[in-house]
């Protein structure tokens, strides 16, 4: 057999390796790596490690990304070359598809972790007040605790905290500044408008006529506060009165 | 890209042991990126047991730059980073060798975990059966070499070391790597030769 033969054997045997092959590695060493990716709000930075994407921040300034990154979580980051798995699926993401991306919220307090897994059952184009967020958890007086867990959050847009918004339906604070979190809500479908008028008239929740009451931040249903079927609100108490339950949605009242 | 892929694997070598001088941190992924395939493959061979590869090769990565790490820049910049590496993957398979015994069937090839082709992301389905083909019956027969054998066997014919690099990587006389090398090619030869009799 001519030796040849056997380097075309030993090219059968080149081995593969597994797309976190290059996580695993990093994440023995102690570096994360990061990668640029567009998003609703443009270009942001995407850290993440094996364990998930630890953090996202707007991509103006990558040296200062940088310095922040190993300042906040006593990590180093570096650019990365390839993307993997859970690269692909932040940048799908931030595209606008609907994938499960890990997290690493290991830098976050259990309270903070709780606060934000919250914030991520909200979907597109609905909004909660940050006191809808300290009931739900259990906490109703954590209201301002809330918001300091939102405002810490390393992963913006993949964890939505900007759809957690102040009760009279004003944006309220967000990492990328306010504008920027109203500009978010209304390009996912949020009416800003409709939310105000219903503020200004007093109302807290929305009535349908199907039996349901709702909180005006339960996707669309502000601006639907004048159509048949549909009024406005001001306690809960009118909503007994006519029989109706809370929306299970948005559970607009402690149950 | 075109100019990426016409260098090869010296000049590679020399432009990347630069760029760990330069940044350890940055240019890590780079190094991981051009061996994990080579050193996986060497890892598997060695230990004759495919599922705790991976592991080990990222081990061999990890030590690897820790060791970087300890090194002032201008030692990085010298490095024959390629038998270099294989020898931190040599020794640290020669202690797991030692720790655990490898597997009893040496056809008990996959673990079952999805691999992406680094090499040839899309092989026609019939190059893959005949690869797996040649896979087996090689891997068999490399796994029936002698402790003595395999290492310059393999760095030779699966991973295509120079006799140099082998004689580094294993720290032997050139001489000794190029003997046991071609014992090991006429031990395998014959293994093929009576299978495919």
């Amino acid at each position: 057999m001519p030796e040849t033969n056997l380097t075309d054997y030993g090219n059968a045997t080149r081995w593969s390796v597994s797309p976190d092959f290059t996580a695993k590695v990093f994440a023995g060493i102690g570096v994360d790596r990061y990668t640029r990716a567009g998003s609703a709000l443009g270009t942001v930075c995407v850290a993440w490690n094996a364990a998930g994407v630890s953090a996202i921040r707007l991509a103006s300034d990558e040296h200062g990304f940088e310095v922040w990154y190993a300042d906040r979580f006593g990590r180093r980051v570096v650019p990365a070359i390839e993307d993997d798995p859970i690269s692909s699926a932040a940048r799908a993401k931030l595209h606008g598809e609907d994938v499960d991306v890990p997290v690493d919220l290991r830098d976050c307090s259990p309270f903070e972790q709780r606060v934000l897994h919250k914030a991520a059952e909200i979907g597109r184009g609905s909004a909660r007040p940050y006191a809808w967020v300290a009931r739900e958890l259990g906490t109703p007086d954590a209201t301002r605790a809330v918001g300091n867990a939102l405002g810490r959050n390393p992963v913006p847009l993949l964890i939505p905290c900007h759809r957690v918004i102040r009760a009279d339906s004003s944006a309220g604070g967000y990492v990328f500044g306010t504008d920027a979190k109203r500009e978010l809500l209304e390009h996912e479908g949020l009416d800003f408008g409709a939310l105000e008028s219903v503020a200004r008239r007093g109302f807290r929740f929305i009535a349908c006529d199907v039996g349901y009451f709702c909180l005006p931040t339960c996707g669309n249903v502000a601006t639907h506060v004048d159509e048949p079927g549909y009024r406005g609100l001001r306690t809960a108490e009118e909503a007994h009165a006519c029989g109706l339950v809370p929306c299970k949605m948005c559970r607009p009242i402690a149950a | 890209m075109a100019i990426a892929c016409a260098i090869g694997p010296p000049d590679r070598d020399e432009l990347l042991a630069g760029a760990l001088a330069r940044d350890l941190d940055a240019a890590f992924e780079r190094l991981v990126i051009a061996y994990r395939a080579r050193i996986v493959t060497f890892v598997a061979r060695m230990l004759r047991d495919d599922a705790r590869a991976e592991d080990v090769a990222q081990d061999v990565f990890v030590r690897a730059y820790h060791a970087l790490q300890t090194y002032p820049p201008e030692r990085r910049a010298a490095l024959r980073l390629r038998s270099w590496l294989y020898a931190i993957a040599h020794n640290l398979t020669r202690n797991t060798f030692r720790d655990a015994p490898p597997p009893s069937d040496p056809l008990d090839y996959d673990d079952g975990t999805p691999r992406v082709a680094v090499l040839d992301p899309q092989p026609d389905p019939e190059t893959l059966v005949l690869r797996e083909e040649a896979w087996a019956s090689v891997g068999v027969a490399i796994s029936e070499l002698s402790p003595a054998l395999r290492p310059a066997f393999v760095l030779r014919y699966v991973d295509e070391l120079s006799y140099d690099e082998i004689a580094q990587t294993l720290e032997q006389p050139v001489g000794t790597v190029k003997a046991s090398a071609h014992r090991g090619l006429l031990a395998v030869r014959a293994h093929l030769e009576k299978n495919d009799a």
